[in-house]
Order: C-alpha cells, then structure tokens, then sequence
C-alpha cells in the first residue's frame, strides 16, 4: 500500500526546500555586483528581479511550511531533486531577461546544464553576452559542481540531523568528516584553496598571452570554474580554442583532472596521505580507461591523417578526450569537427570516455570510476573462481581511501546503476535517431548531456526539436543526481496523486 | 501667393538640411561582402579549403592578442556581425567565425573589439585556410596577409526598460514583506505540528 504523504511531510519539504533557493538567491549578490562593477545596469535590474523572486519564494515558503520535524531519509531526496527543480526554474531569469535565449525552456536547459555541470548551451550570441551573466553562468557551475545543497548546508543548515540526507540525495555520500556540516566545508575548504590557485595562474598565463589585466583576470577566474567544476562553460563561444597555447591547456587539464577526482581522494591528500592517489581504484580505473580510448583515437586519427605531426595530434586528441573522460566538455576544435575531421571512431572514442566519467562524489558525472573499478574486479573475481577448485574460496578487494571487501550487494549496486544510465544514454539515443540524426552524432549527444560533460558534435542547437531540448535535461538531471532522488521525487507526486 | 505655397520652400530647405545631417550615417555603412566560404563551410568542408587562400569578413570579438610579430583575432560572420542582441538583432543561433593569425601592425586598424558594450569593427582578411595548422598544434585557422576595414565598430547602449525596473521593485516590496512577516511569525508554530 501507497501512504499518502501527510501534511507534516510536505511542510518540512518546503521548508528545506525554501532555504535552498534562499541560497541560491544570496549566490546572485556576487553576479549583480560584478554587474554594478561594469556599469551593465540592465543586466544588474535582471539580477535584482532574479533574487528578489528567489527571496520571495524562498520566504514565503518558510512562512507556509513552519515545522520543527526533520528531515527522513525520503524527505532529503526529495529535498534535493525539488530544490534542484526550482532552483533551475528561478535560476534561469536572469538568462531569460537578457535577451539571449530563444525561450524560457531553453533557459531552463542552460541553466540545469550549469548546476548539472554539463556545459551545453542553448544561449544565443554568447560572445556579446554581459559580464555579470558571465559570471553568473560559470558561478552556477561552479557552485553546482560542489552541490548547491552543499551550499546552503554550509550557510543556510543549522546543525539539522536531517542536512545528510539532503546531502546525500544531492549524488554525494562521502562524510569526510563525522559531521556533515563540516563535510561540506572541507569541500569548500579544498575547492576555494584550488580557486585561488588555478585563478592565478591562468590569469597570469592570460596575460602573457596577449589579454588585458581585467579580462586575463575574469577569464582565468571561468575558466577554472568550468574546469574544476567539470562543468565546461567558458566565456566566449570558441571555449577553450580562443586562447591558441599549449601551456594554457596544460594547466586547464590539470585543473579538469584534480576537479574530476573524489572530494575523500583530496581530503586524503589534504590531510597527508599521498599515497592514496596512487593506489585508490578510481584513479587506477580513471588512468586505464583514459588511456584505452586515448590510444584508440589517435590511432584512427594518425591513420586518417587528419593532423600534420605528430604533436598536434598528441595535444588535439588527449585534450578532447581528457576533456570528455573527466565530464568537463571543454574542446579546442570546433563541435563539428569532431564529425567533419575526427569521423565515427573518434566519435565512439570520446563517447565512450564520457559516458564513463569521472569519480564518484566529485564534481563531474557519467557511470563513475568506483563502479568500472568495482565491475571490473567483480569480473575478475568470476574469472578467478570459475578456473579454481570448487572448494576455493575466492575474494577480491578494491582500494578505496581503506581497502573493502568485494561483496555481491557492491557488486549488484554499481550494476544497477550503470544500467540505469546505459538505459539513460539509449533512450536519448534513440530519441535523436528518430528525429533524424546519425546514430554515432545523437548518441555522442546524448551520452554527453546525460554524463555530464558538455562536449557537442553539432546536434545540440537552439533549433534542435523541444522533445529533444526536454529529452536533453532531464538527462542532465537525472545524471548528475544518480536517479534515486529524481525517483523518489516522483514516486512522492505519485504518491500524493495514489495513495491512502 | 498662398500661404501653402510659402511653406513649399522652408519644407524643402528643412528636407534638404536633414538629409545633409543624415548622409554621412548612411555613407558610413559601407556593405559588407559575402563570405565565400563563410565559416561555416571552412568547419563543414575542412578538407575542401585545405591550403587554399579565402577571404573573410567579420566582426572581431572579444580582443587582439599580440603574440611578438604577430597576434590573434577572431572574426565572426555571424548573424550578429553588425548588430547584436541589445541592439535589437534579431536571434539567429550561436556566433561562428574563424580564428586569424595575423602580423600584428595590422591590427591596429581595428578599433572597436565585439562585447556586451560593443559591436566590434568589421574587417576583411585574406590568407591562408588551414584545416589543421602545422605552426600552431592542429589548431583550425587561417594565416591571414592583408587586413582591409570594411566598417568600424560602436558603443552599444542598453538601457532599462520601464517594465524591468517596475517588476524589480514590485518583487523587493514582496521579498521585503515576507522575511519581515517569516522573521515576526517565527516562534508561532501551532503545537499539533511540533515533533
């Protein structure tokens, strides 16, 4: 049987829910100042309207919904996928009223490609766009790459019991420290020590490289968001190609890479254990898989010719696949011509390396690290026991932070959900198919918008069908939230609608 | 004579001042060539232009980087190229343009770089199209020799519109309202809904 959710269940959601968007609304004072600080009064209004309708809600919500219960564990998923809903809806005025965006759906698909970390977009005229909706773009990213929960955990959650589950919902479930308060401010802790760092220097190496001291500053400081975030946006339409050096792309790698490893695997670091890097499952299966699909690229590459030595094929293709395998989606050729130059194996390359992904509990999406390393063992493990003795017994274990014992539960969990988005990746695949694109370009598509990354072979277009634009999102959604809380979002509505 | 007759006159002076004060905005627009190929095509048919010499008109966006003798720009021949979104353009899609190597003394004829408060000078290039440059890590570009200024670029204005600035303070008189009643009511929750 069904229970209907009781009245003292969707107050308590409204009010975690209201504090989100609170705190998303207090994360727009930084794009509005930085509006002001150009003297881009219409885009500063935009802004203006923008918190003002966040605090409104926001408040509101915490009027109607007083309550002193708190959260249960289906309360925080449903937690984090409505704030993530109306966060995004909120969340999109600003590129709404600027002019640049076609409609409000597509808006909404910019916007949940921000906290999602994607970095597909839909918005029109990007090199003419205001620096505060810059600023707001890649701050979406970069604030979503942590977790937008996390966020209001740190400033808006007091000492709640119930902030875990929300926490958890959100995709993440590393509790680096025996308090999830403190968890999300170590997360901050490392990401804005990570900021000021990989702010400097490609804000230095701008400025070597021909940019004025502001706008070397302001690119510098996106461009790290896109990148440690694995979110992808960059201020001018040619991304990372607008700045034509070597040395600018090895910095963006490093940063792509450190923002696409677990939160525990730099807390570790953090706090002395260095050896963790070397011998943790997901960068072992991180390396391995990066390095496959590497090699098989620029093999077909060197084979088609399509790059004149052997340098720019090394840079071209580790670049774009570093790019994709870390769900970051930053490129230095143009999104057609991964069609028109790198043709269908680079194509099925990269998509394999994006729908992949990164680590688990870090910024970026995909099947995760964890879960090719717990498969991959798992399959071993079978290997293992079908050409011994029946009376063996047979154990296998993966490293993670401490070293755990692979049981079948493990084993049927990351199945699970690799099937979810293996299912994910095909439906939208066949979606696109229908509507007339190439199988390798929608699943290319697809794959990249459901894990995460952003990289575009030329589908994704403010002219591409609405049930595509849809398709797209919740692909977005359900990716960077590993299902479970979109399910139990709906599973509540069903339940209000259903139950007893 | 009439006094419609002597109106006749001053009109025709008036129409003949206006149309001495318009002149020059209209000389100014110089018409802007059509690219053959547009970037478009260079992306679309890379092998095709491959080596070839193209001339291409666009706006230059964003900024020069002068790199020693030489520096980069990017044209877009966009639907943008000569007025944009806050100028009333009407959306046409993403911005797309090629990225140009340069000798950098011919930069200097560019005075106006696209962004949010500007629409950037339009040149035309000439130079080579390379699918994969050798000089410059795989990058798509062209090599560009001559430089000529087809149209010089302009501030762009963007004032509030009336609508915006009422709904923004409509929506801080709400937002305002309700923290000071959340703040007021806070302590008042009825007891069937305490744990």
């Amino acid at each position: 049987m069904i229970v209907r959710p009781r009245l003292e269940d969707h107050l308590v959601i409204g009010k975690y829910t209201g504090k989100v968007v609170i705190g998303v609304g207090l994360l727009m004072l930084i794009p509005l100042a930085v509006s002001i600080g150009f003297a881009e009064w219409d885009t500063a209004i935009d802004f203006i309207v923008a918190i003002m309708a966040c605090f409104a809600f926001g408040f509101g919500l915490q009027v109607v919904c007083r309550t002193q219960k708190d959260l249960s564990w289906s309360h925080g998923l449903v937690v984090a996928s409505g704030s993530w809903f109306f966060a995004t809806a909120l969340g999109a005025l600003p590129h709404f009223l600027s002019g640049h965006a076609g409609s409000y759906l597509d808006t909404l698909f910019d916007v949940m490609s921000g906290y999602t970390t994607t970095g597909l977009y839909l918005l029109q005229d990007l090199d003419h766009v205001s620096m505060g909706l810059s600023m707001w773009r890649h701050l979406l990213t970069y604030a979503g790459g942590q977790g937008i929960v996390v966020i209001a955990l740190t400033f808006l959650f007091k000492g709640t019991a119930g902030a875990y589950k929300v926490y958890v919902g959100e995709g993440k479930d590393e509790r680096l420290l025996p308090n999830v308060i403190q968890t999300a401010r170590a997360i901050w802790l490392v990401s804005l020590t990570w900021l000021v760092i990989g702010t400097v220097f490609l804000g230095v190496r701008g400025m070597t490289l021909g940019q004025g001291p502001v706008r070397a500053f302001f690119h510098g400081l996106w461009v790290f968001m896109g990148a440690w975030s694995t979110g992808g946006f960059a201020p001018q339409s040619y991304n990372t190609f607008w700045f034509h050096d070597l040395g600018y792309e090895v910095i963006c790698i490093v940063i792509m890479i450190a923002g696409s490893f677990n939160f525990a695997l730099h807390w570790a670091m953090w706090t002395g254990n260095r050896k963790e890097i070397r011998r943790n499952v997901e960068t072992i299966s991180f390396f391995v898989t990066l390095s496959l699909t590497t090699m098989v690229a620029t093999f077909f590459l060197a084979k088609a010719n399509v790059y004149p030595d052997a340098m720019s094929l090394a840079r071209k293709v580790f670049y774009q696949l570093a790019s994709g395998h870390t769900t970051t989606g930053f490129s230095t050729i143009y999104a057609r011509a991964f069609v028109t130059q790198w043709g269908p194996i680079g194509l099925i390359a990269t998509t394999v390396a994006m729908a992949i992904g990164a680590s688990a509990c870090s910024t970026g999406g995909g099947i995760k690290g964890i879960r090719m390393g717990v498969i991959s063992k798992a399959l071993v493990q079978d290997v293992r026991r079908m050409i011994s003795p029946e009376s063996a017994v047979i154990m296998e274990k993966y490293h993670h932070i401490r070293d755990t014992w692979l049981t079948d539960g493990l084993v049927r969990g990351a199945m699970t959900v690799t099937i979810a988005y293996v299912t994910l990746y095909g439906v939208g695949t066949v979606i696109g198919t229908l509507y007339g694109y190439p199988l390798e370009q929608a699943a290319f598509e697809m794959v990249s918008a459901a894990s995460n990354t952003g990289l575009s072979c030329g589908v994704t277009s403010p002219f591409m069908p609405e049930v595509m634009k849809v398709t797209f999102t919740l692909g977005m959604w359900l990716g960077r939230l590993e299902f479970m809380s979109v399910f139990a979002l709906i599973g509540y509505g069903y339940a209000v609608v259903r139950g007893r | 004579m009439t006094v419609r007759l002597r109106i006749v006159p001053v009109v025709l002076v008036a129409l003949i001042l206006l149309a001495l004060v318009v002149a020059p905005a209209f000389a100014a627009e110089a018409p802007i060539p059509k690219n053959d190929p547009t970037s478009t095509q260079l992306v679309e048919k890379p092998k095709e232009y491959n080596g070839k010499t193209v001339t291409f008109a666009g706006e230059a966006i964003g900024e020069v980087m002068v790199r020693g003798d030489y520096a980069w720009i990017h044209l877009n021949d966009d639907a943008y190229m000569e007025l944009n979104v806050e100028e009333g353009a009407k959306l046409g899609g993403y911005n797309s343009g090629m990225a140009v190597w340069i000798p950098s003394p011919l930069t200097k004829q560019i005075d106006t770089y696209g962004d949010y408060k500007h629409e950037g000078s339009i040149a035309q290039i000439s130079g080579t199209f390379n699918a994969a440059c050798k000089e410059h890590g795989g990058d798509m570009d062209i090599h560009a020799t001559t430089l000529t200024m087809i149209r010089t670029g302009h501030v762009v204005d963007d004032p509030v519109p009336p609508w915006k600035a009422a709904l923004a303070a409509m929506l801080v008189l709400a937002a305002a309202g309700l923290f000071w009643f959340d703040r007021a009511t806070r302590n008042r929750i009825a007891p069937h809904r305490g744990v």
